[in-house]
């Protein structure tokens, strides 16, 4: 790997200090950072470690709120949030395997906000918000399309904020080889109404599929989405997967996911 | 006795410490330099520039080498001197080797061989068979044709006929550890190498042809790889290579490890395949004739593609007597990376063939597929009928009195490439009317009794009835359960490979310390040939040293391949042991005035006559007797005789067996499925090491499972591999092992003289993976009228096309 | 106070524990733990199948937690404590799940080894009776070639006196 400077600031000032200088980049866990500065797709000068920063760890509940440090790993996230938020544990409990789940994070995941990534669509489905140093964004704000989001350059995710839904369910089709979700499905039902997330299948990233939420909104049941799909017009067609196979997937795994929610 | 005790694997305590030592943990000279390949970009065309200044100049870096830099053979192949090291004018595949980075660490020889400027005219690459075929793109001269009957004339008269077409996909080795080559350099230009390969003498014929020495001036070790599964047989060539061609010029040690994005990019792969079938038979399932024409992607070089195609012309039968066949093959020559050895080399396409023809017949016939298969098995031994008297068999080939032809010396004579047309005229038809489409007279058919217990012990018949109700029922999850047997040859099909050494050492306190050619890549061999030794001296496997492979112990070794490890080496150092046995009874016996037939060798002792002594007193006192207790041993495997061209002959010394049965769950919904249940019994004659041969079969299964299902290689139009990392490649992980796994061993001896009348086992159970294949058809099956006619590999989205090709509305 | 390293190529010095004893190195920020436990602490145990996260043969525990070397910079495991394969053995006693991957044949070309063996550690350290899902899921990140599984999921069940499982060496 090329080599590059490497600070490790222990709070969050001094760390949005760090990524103010030129080619800085925030590093989280690693887990898609590192592998793609050895494939050198990517080549920062400076790497700013989130790792030591304990304000920015941690899973706390209060008033129906989940909130979630942006720094905190996706296997601590699976074995704190499990009574609080048990759809959002799992979630964090499939992602990649233990040792991925023990250096990822939630705020790296959705920094990076990789198509195929899990947590995306939990953040869009449960409508959290994603809190930085600078402000608070809604998800549904937030996510701008593949590996892009309203993130200003330097800006960190401190903190992720879920409303803990009445019932919510998260369903994925792995890429068997990367376990990366070749469709994944975060169906969430709330005081508001019903949230479907659709992540993997879009080439513009994770998406809600609002036919369905309208159709469950009056209806929650898998028979109000029976004849419903997505068009495969606009989603990811690669090695792993064609269009149409995504699309209906998509169909398959909101049904299962509401079947799991009732 | 210690054959047949079911040991550890030989290292396994230094697996799991951590202890054990693969190439690139051999402790290094200091100043080892690393090197790296800089790669083609393109699939073809020919080289207008090569700038390396870059190259050069980055840190790090000690030299940077160019096809012009070599100081002899510029040559990699394992016989058809078609592989460059280094492209000279043209490059044949994306990822083929162009220059050579020498720098002082891995990571700055990586870099720098990503800093080569190369401009090229490119051409389209050819890619696909049909491209192939319509270029004319083969080796050979044209399809080779083995022929039994009129297969034509059998279809055209048969009450029945069906055919079709079966694309089956390649595969990725994944071997865990990759390539890597390790070379010292000595004193007056010799060449020490550690490879991981498992054909140490053809790396020590290529070094010594790269550095312009004689291979007595190469020494090739290999202690153990971290898996080979045929694609350490020639695809380690250009490491060990390029190691010592560096060693030499720099007088330092060199390194080379591929990562896995190059390994995955630069070295080849499973052949895929397209076979296309038609088949006569009558209204019971009987077959009457069969065509099968085998298209074969070969890649760029010829390698080791002839055998293998050849190897899934011979398997094309299975376990089915054929009274009529035509197998056309064609080796197509594509530009991509060059289809190597695979573990089952070719067998299990053809084998993969015919097993579709029996799924498809009885899909047509709406018979059991078991009794389909049975009514169309080989006779068993003894089973009376037309059989014949076995025929004598031909005399194994001594020597060849006038009949030498001059054999090119840069030929490597010890890889499969190699041809050989070393009397062919002895190869013929065997009688006995049970026999192969290739005459060869199938003498120890074990099939029928294995069907009858496998039925048995997989409860088959209640559960394909349970399978049945469960689909009638219509829901989205289905059902499949199937079975399919194995018939696999063994032997290498290039006759003369099939001879093997071994170097045994008795020391003066009893210890033993054994070498033979046969390399260990995880399978156990080395433990299975220590047990023979322990064996034959009576003492325990622990007091046997098992070395590293050395081509200076042991020379002229083949590879450690077509499953013939154990067989091989096991009676090379069984030759060995008795050789030594013989000249310590000898002595003991005249010093205590017996016979040497009345001394005994047993749990540690020596007996002559009412005298009882450890083995350490025995060697001692051999040893005081100023009797050699150093041996070498030999053995060539008997009765074999083949004609590749003609297709005639006895390519087998024999066939080893077993059958599996799978269950598997689709939901058709989405194309997911899991294997739920597997049941084996397998042939492993009798058996030097149970648990080993368990743990072969296991893994065979798993792999060969994987093989047809989730193992997709995608290649786009520009011949660039895209499946190039494990993050897009998916091989069997734990959660997919069958959940409920039951294995077991056949019982019973080989009926050829093997060693301990054992049987190889490393490449058949591979297609044991076939019934999970079948199972997922069967499944699909219950969709619709229509047969499915499943490609492979049955990734979920093809099982959920298929599932709406039968026309099911989901 | 914000540590930085101003000139790239400079090394720094971390200090790691690595299976007890401490090492202090001087390391590039870029050096990945694999390479600086392989090559600067000489411990080869740890193996390096595919360098991008994906096999799991690097697999070591970092502060108790398995974690993969080849995806991890040393210079974030300044001050912690790193376990490899090494370590597991008791002089010349094997720990319960080394003996129970020799007692089953759960090693062929014993590459995966070290790294499964670390997932299988950390797993009974934190749950000494694992269900058959639970071992699926801590392994899912090692993968073998060679052994199909079943050997290494009976080894885990021995190893923690599960299913009646018994060596089938004999």
């Amino acid at each position: 790997m090329y080599n590059f400077e490497f600070v490790k600031p222990s709070s969050i000032d001094e760390a949005v200090a760090a990524l103010g200088e030129d080619e800085a980049q925030a590093l989280g866990g690693g887990q898609t950072l590192i592998p793609t500065l050895k494939q050198r797709l990517a080549r920062p000068a400076r790497l700013v470690s989130l790792s030591g920063i304990a304000e920015m760890k941690g899973v706390g509940a209060e008033g129906g709120v989940l909130t979630i440090g942006g720094g905190t790993s996706h296997a601590t996230v699976a074995a704190e949030a499990a009574g609080s938020y048990p759809a959002l544990a799992a979630l964090a409990g499939n992602i990649g395997d233990p040792a991925v789940r023990n250096r990822g994070t939630i705020g790296g995941s959705l920094a990076n906000n990789d198509p195929s990534a899990c947590y995306p669509a939990a953040a869009l489905g449960s409508g959290a918000t994603i809190v930085t140093n600078a402000r608070e964004i809604a998800a549904d704000d937030f996510f701008k399309g593949m590996f892009t989001t309203a993130l200003e350059e330097g800006e960190i995710i401190t903190a992720v904020r879920f409303p803990v839904p009445q019932a919510a369910n998260y369903q994925k089709f792995e890429q068997p080889a990367s376990r990366f979700a070749l469709v994944g499905v975060f169906v969430a039902r709330g005081g508001d109404g019903v949230r479907v997330a659709v992540t993997g299948a879009s080439e513009e990233g994770v998406f809600r599929w609002s036919e369905a939420e309208a159709a469950l909104a009056s209806d929650f049941s898998t028979g109000a989405i029976e004849g419903l799909s997505v068009p495969a017009d606009g989603m990811i067609a690669d090695l792993h997967g064609s269009k149409a196979y995504r699309a209906h997937l998509v169909g398959v795994l909101t049904r299962r996911a509401v079947s799991a929610a009732s | 006795m210690s054959v047949s005790r079911a040991l550890p694997h030989d290292a396994a305590r230094l697996h799991v410490t951590g202890a054990a030592r693969y190439v690139d943990d051999i402790p290094v000279p200091a100043g080892c330099l690393h090197l790296a390949f800089g790669l083609s970009t393109i699939a073809r065309g020919a080289i207008r520039s090569m700038n390396l200044d870059e190259a050069r100049g980055a840190p790090g870096v000690v030299a940077v080498l160019s096809a012009a830099d070599l100081p002899f053979a510029n040559d990699v192949s394992p016989s058809a001197h078609d592989e460059p090291l280094l492209a000279t004018d043209r490059v044949h595949y994306l990822g083929q080797q162009l220059f050579l980075v020498v720098a002082e660490s891995h990571l700055a020889a990586r870099r720098a061989a990503r800093l080569g400027r190369v401009e090229y005219d490119e051409e389209d690459p050819v890619l696909t068979i049909e491209q192939a075929l319509a270029a004319g793109a083969r080796f050979e001269e044209g399809p080779r044709i083995y022929e039994k009957g009129d297969a034509r004339a059998a279809i055209a008269a048969a009450a029945r006929t069906i055919e079709g077409t079966i694309e089956i996909g390649g595969q990725e080795h994944f071997y865990l550890e990759g390539q890597a080559a390790l070379a010292l350099p000595q004193e007056g230009g010799d060449m020490v190498v550690h490879s991981s390969t498992q054909h140490p003498t053809e790396i020590q014929h290529k070094v010594a042809e790269a550095l312009g020495v004689p291979m007595h001036g190469v020494r090739v070790e290999t202690r153990r790889m971290g898996g080979g599964f045929g694609g350490k047989e020639s695809q380690g060539n250009a490491l060990a290579v390029a190691c010592a061609v560096a060693a030499r010029l720099t007088g330092r040690a060199c390194k080379m490890r591929y990562d896995r994005d190059d390994d995955m990019i630069v070295t080849g792969k499973r052949h895929d395949f397209r076979i296309a079938y038609r088949a006569g038979f009558d209204a019971d399932g009987r077959i009457g004739g069969v065509e099968f024409v085998q298209y074969a992607r070969c890649g760029w070089s010829q390698d080791l593609s002839l055998p293998v195609a050849d190897r899934a012309m011979l398997h094309a039968d299975n376990a089915y007597l054929l009274p009529a066949c035509r197998i056309e093959s064609h080796r197509l020559r594509t530009n991509t990376q060059s289809a190597t050895a695979f573990r089952g080399f070719g067998g299990p396409q053809g084998m993969l063939g015919i097993e579709r023809v029996m799924d498809h017949i009885a899909h047509e016939l709406g018979l059991d597929p078991v009794e389909l298969r049975r009514r169309n098995y080989y006779r068993a031994p003894g089973a009376g009928g037309l059989s014949a008297p076995r025929a004598a068999a031909p005399r194994p080939p001594e020597s060849f009195p006038g009949k030498m032809k001059h054999v090119d010396p840069a030929t490597d004579l010890t890889s499969r490439g190699a041809v050989s047309d070393l009397a062919p005229d002895r190869a013929r038809a065997e009688g006995g009317g049970n026999t192969t489409p290739y005459g060869q007279a199938v003498n120890d058919f074990e099939l029928h009794g294995i069907t009858d217990v496998l039925m048995r012990t997989s409860d088959y018949d209640n559960r394909c009835r349970a399978v049945g109700e469960w689909n009638a029922r219509g829901g989205p999850i289905r059902r499949g359960i199937a079975f399919s047997p194995v018939k696999f040859g063994i032997s290498f099909t290039l006759t003369h490979l099939n001879q093997a050494g071994a170097l045994v050492h008795v020391y003066q306190d009893g210890s033993v310390h054994l070498n033979h050619g046969g390399t260990e890549m995880g399978q156990g061999l080395f433990q299975k040939v220590a047990q023979v030794a322990a064996s034959r001296f009576g003492i325990e496997p622990g007091a046997v040293k098992i070395t590293a492979t050395d081509t200076a112990k042991v020379p002229n070794t083949s590879a450690t391949a077509a499953s013939s490890g154990s067989d091989l080496n096991g009676m090379a150092v069984k030759a060995a042991c008795d050789t030594i046995r013989g000249r310590m009874a000898e002595f003991l016996a005249e010093l205590h005035q017996t016979v040497a037939a009345e001394v005994r060798f047993h749990d540690g002792r020596v007996r002559v006559g009412s005298h009882d002594m450890s083995f350490a007193e025995a060697a001692e006192a051999a040893y005081l007797g100023r009797v050699s207790l150093s041996a070498t041993g030999y053995y060539r495997t008997p009765k074999l005789a083949w004609d590749r061209i003609r297709g005639v002959g006895r390519p087998f010394y024999y066939f080893a067996y077993g059958a599996a049965v799978s269950e598997v769950a689709v939901d058709i919904r989405s194309g997911e499925y899991r294997i739920l249940r597997a049941d084996i019994l397998h042939d492993a004659g009798a058996s030097l090491n149970p648990a080993l041969d368990i743990g072969q079969i296991e893994g065979g299964y798993v792999q060969g499972a994987g093989w047809l299902t989730t193992e997709e290689l995608v290649w786009d139009g520009k011949g660039r591999l895209r499946t190039q990392a494990p993050s897009t490649y998916k091989i069997p992980a734990c959660a997919d092992r069958p959940e409920v796994f039951n294995v077991a061993l056949w019982d019973g001896a080989n009926r050829e003289d093997t060693i301990y009348r054992s049987k190889a086992v490393g490449e058949p159970p591979l297609m044991l993976g076939i019934s999970a294949f079948l199972a997922l058809s069967h499944a699909i099956a219950s969709c619709g009228a229509r047969y499915p006619a499943l490609d492979a590999p049955a990734t979920p989205e093809a099982v959920w096309a298929a599932v709406r090709r039968l026309g099911h509305g989901i | 106070m914000i540590e930085a390293v101003k000139s790239r190529s400079r090394k720094r010095l971390i200090t790691l524990t690595v299976n007890g004893e401490e090492h202090e190195i001087a390391i590039r920020p870029n050096a990945m733990l694999v390479d600086v436990v392989r090559d600067q602490i000489g411990l080869t145990g740890t193996k390096s199948g595919c360098s991008s996260g994906s096999c799991g043969a690097c697999t070591l525990l970092i502060d108790g937690r398995p974690m993969l070397a080849c995806s991890t910079l040393a210079v974030e495991c300044d001050g912690k404590a790193i376990r490899t394969v090494e370590d597991l053995a008791d002089g010349e006693r094997l720990s319960p799940i080394q003996e129970a991957f020799l007692d089953q044949g759960a090693v062929q070309c014993g590459f995966c080894t070290p790294g499964m063996l670390m997932s299988v550690t950390a797993l009974i350290a934190s749950n000494p009776k694992p269900s058959h899902q639970e071992i699926k899921k801590a392994l899912e990140g090692n993968l073998c070639r060679c052994t199909g599984y079943n050997a290494i999921f009976n080894a885990v069940l021995q190893a923690t006196g599960q299913d009646g499982i018994k060596p089938i060496m004999f």
